[in-house]
């Protein structure tokens, strides 16, 4: 048989376990909208029973801890996307720029393309008009502004875009120290085996942060949290971090580099990821399909000028300023040779009024001077190029964002707080609460008698 | 937990909705604006693509039209020059078989040949037509064509030059747009100022008169023959000038095909985003704004 002293300390016991677990639900409402909270649930386990004879006595109940709910590998999932989508994001932002270069406007390249090619046909109808002449110049300046202004916008974008390389590095800098700082004090509480959740959680959404600007994979070990990019550069090994820096290249451009060596080409997540790829590879690539369209543009038509004579009778020159034989640079340099219209070499015989070469000219159009292909139809596949990546990339935006979507409703839907809930937990512990309470004043009152049974008697 | 819990927050999902919905609408709204389904090239990569060459189509189709416009007047003015030289011609030749009547007198024949002086110089003056400040049966050259030169047996020498252009007004179609004027004028044989000169001096001698009356007729049959080129040049501009037409009505509905908005199929889309917009305003309006803490005491 148990004492009422041994009930009391139940009962006493039963007030402060309910006491904790309504502290729990407290911090659940009052983290109702911290982002990355996951929620607290106490865990309530029976305490040892003591056997007196034939009989086993309950001893009441105590709180184990304060779980968190979460789950690692969720969060590992979404940490993924995360790069995926922050990756795609910075790429898409990127090209919808570069594309905006090549949408059809007045002086878009298609247009003063086939503007200059109807300035020379104008012209064969009356050769030696020189304001006609003057018109085939003009639009033919007007498409070598074109391709400069296009070519010298993209590589601007690319100039930007290599400032926020510098400008991810830091932001990734300074989440991997915090992270690191989190590592440690995680592993000291750890270390002593109190609860580190809401450094966890902390921890969590520097993680996620950090996944939008590069890729991260997560190794847990038992000396705490290690962060790598999937090529295997540490970023932070326990309680301690590793920055990475910038080194200007030969181009002027930004290089990445972890741990002394060059990961610039390695990333595969995160916006950091998605601008390099833009950076290094899309936009240099359109510059170069433009410079070859430009070169060959100009080539043939110099060719075609020199194979003519101009209104003097003189053997005609270059139209455009010869492009560089590499062909590199070619759209952002392509200039006019010529400023006099009346040096336009439209006859092919050497007097005035013939327009015979004008027809050399016109061939140009439906030459293949660039890839095999007509000025025309090379330009009009580097805009589909140019539309089908935004497109694509777009596309796997939103399924990136919709994916990242569901997995962030797991991850509420396992860890985040519901306020019905807390209010049925809040009434329940509320409940054994006062019960507990109501216990020990009836056990006073036992208690009481029990004290004033002599006095009762005599 | 048995079941799955519910996700506490809906609000994410139904903000991304929203947002989905939005740019549903805007693209909705700048195809209405712009009545063009492709205002950008990931719109339609394959279409802005397109485009671009059909644009680059239209503005050939527009050039060569302009071209035909600015050719038809010069082979206009090449074509009424030789119609007056023909009838100018018909004159001659009658004065000729008049000229060949033995009843004449002497001062009768001066008359005719004085009157024959005359269609020659108005025949050099036709020869020497412009169109728009140039010689038009000059060749390629810029300088007047037919010169009067004492040296020349007929008196009339040409400078211009053999040369003929040609001008586009259709893909891979090239029209002539000229004959040089020794082609027509001095044609072996029939070198109409030669014949006018022989007749104004076997008038003037009374000698070969028949002769040279017959000269000026072949010589008149072979303008004739010349001057059907300008005919058949400005037929083939104006058949072309048609064709044209035709291929630009077919080039814009190619244009409508590829790039043009379904304005009603965007409107009716832009009617059900509003309406799905609406509904999901209104689900977020009557997302419960309480929870159970209000029913508690």
């Amino acid at each position: 048989m148990s004492s009422l002293f041994g009930t009391m300390a139940i009962a006493t016991g039963a007030l402060g376990a309910e006491q904790s677990a309504l502290n729990a639900t407290t911090n659940n409402v009052a983290n109702v909208n911290t982002p990355g909270y996951s929620r607290q649930r106490p865990d309530l386990v029976e305490n040892d029973p003591v056997v007196v004879g034939s009989v086993t006595y309950g001893t009441g109940v105590s709180l184990r801890q304060l779980e968190s709910l979460r789950d690692p590998i969720l969060q590992v999932r979404i940490q993924e996307e995360t790069q995926q989508q922050g990756q795609l994001n910075a790429s898409v932002t990127a090209m919808q720029q570069a594309q905006s270069q090549f949408t059809t406007s007045s002086g878009d390249i298609g247009t003063e393309i086939s503007n200059f090619f109807t300035s020379l046909d104008q012209l064969s109808t009356d050769p030696t008009n020189l304001s006609l002449r003057q018109g085939v110049l003009t639009a033919a300046g007007n498409m070598a502004t074109a391709f400069n202004n296009t070519a010298n916008n993209l590589s601007q974008q690319r100039s930007n875009l290599d400032l926020e390389v510098s400008q991810d590095v830091k932001q990734i800098n300074v989440l991997t120290g915090q992270i690191a700082t989190l590592n440690n004090q995680i592993s000291q509480l750890q270390g002593v085996h109190q609860d580190a959740s809401a450094l966890v959680d902390q921890r969590d959404v520097l993680i996620g942060q950090l996944s939008g600007l590069i890729d991260v994979s997560t190794i847990q070990s038992d000396n705490g949290l290690t962060l790598t990019t999937s090529n295997g550069t540490a970023l932070v090994v326990g309680g301690q971090s590793f920055a990475l820096s910038t080194q200007t290249n030969a181009a002027g451009m930004q290089d990445v580099y972890g741990q002394g060596a060059d990961i610039t080409t390695k990333l595969s997540g995160g916006d950091l990821a998605g601008i390099l790829q833009v950076r290094d590879q899309t936009i240099p690539a359109l510059l170069s399909n433009l410079d070859t369209l430009a070169a060959g543009l100009a080539n043939a038509l110099n060719t075609a000028n020199k194979g003519g004579f101009d209104l003097s009778g003189n053997a005609g020159g270059n139209l455009f300023v010869a492009p560089p034989a590499s062909g590199q640079g070619a759209a952002s340099s392509l200039a006019l040779q010529i400023t006099d219209p009346a040096l336009i070499a439209a006859s092919s015989d050497g007097t005035p009024g013939s327009n015979g070469n004008l027809a050399a000219f016109s061939a140009v159009h439906d030459q293949p001077v660039a890839g095999g292909q007509t000025p025309t139809n090379y330009y009009s596949s580097i805009v589909f190029n140019v539309g089908n990546a935004v497109a694509n990339g777009s596309a796997e935006l939103s399924s990136s964002q919709l994916i990242l979507n569901q997995l962030q409703d797991q991850r509420n839907s396992i860890s985040g707080v519901s306020l019905n809930e807390e209010a049925a937990n809040m009434v329940q512990y509320q409940r054994a609460f006062d019960a507990a309470a109501q216990v020990i004043t009836t056990i006073n009152d036992m208690l009481y008698t029990v004290i004033n049974m002599g006095t009762l008697t005599g | 937990m048995s079941s799955i819990r519910a996700n506490p927050f809906p609000m994410p999902d139904l903000l991304a909705a929203l947002e989905h919905l939005q740019q549903q609408q805007n693209t909705a709204t700048l195809q209405l604006g712009t009545g063009s389904k492709i205002n950008q090239p990931s719109d339609d990569p394959a279409g802005a693509a397109e485009m671009i060459q059909i644009n680059d189509l239209s503005s050939q189709l527009d050039s060569f039209q302009h071209s035909i416009s600015s050719v038809s007047g010069l082979l206009s003015s090449a074509d009424s020059a030789l119609n007056s030289v023909v009838t100018v011609l018909q004159r001659a030749i009658s004065l000729g078989v008049e000229g060949a009547n033995g009843t004449l007198s002497d001062s009768d024949r001066a008359a005719i040949a004085s009157e024959l002086g005359g269609i020659q110089s108005q025949l050099i003056s036709l020869a020497n037509s412009t169109y728009q400040g140039r010689f038009i049966f000059a060749g390629t050259a810029e300088t007047q064509p037919f010169v009067a030169d004492v040296t020349a047996p007929s008196g009339v020498r040409y400078a211009g030059n053999t040369q003929t252009n040609t001008v586009r007004i259709g893909q891979g179609y090239q029209i002539k747009v000229n004959l040089p004027g020794s082609q027509i004028f001095n044609g072996a044989g029939a070198d109409i100022f030669q014949a006018m000169s022989d007749l104004i001096q076997a008038l003037n001698t009374n000698s070969g008169i028949s002769a040279a009356a017959t000269e000026v007729s072949t010589a008149y049959t072979y303008i004739n023959g010349q001057r059907v080129f300008y005919g058949n040049a400005l037929n083939q501009a104006q058949t072309q000038q048609a064709f044209l037409s035709t291929e630009k009505v077919d080039l814009s509905q190619r244009q409508d095909t590829v790039s043009a908005a379904d304005i009603p199929a965007v409107a009716s889309q832009l009617a059900g985003d509003q309406t799905a917009l609406n509904a999901t305003l209104d689900a977020i309006g009557k997302m419960p704004q309480t929870s159970l803490f209000d029913y508690l005491k």
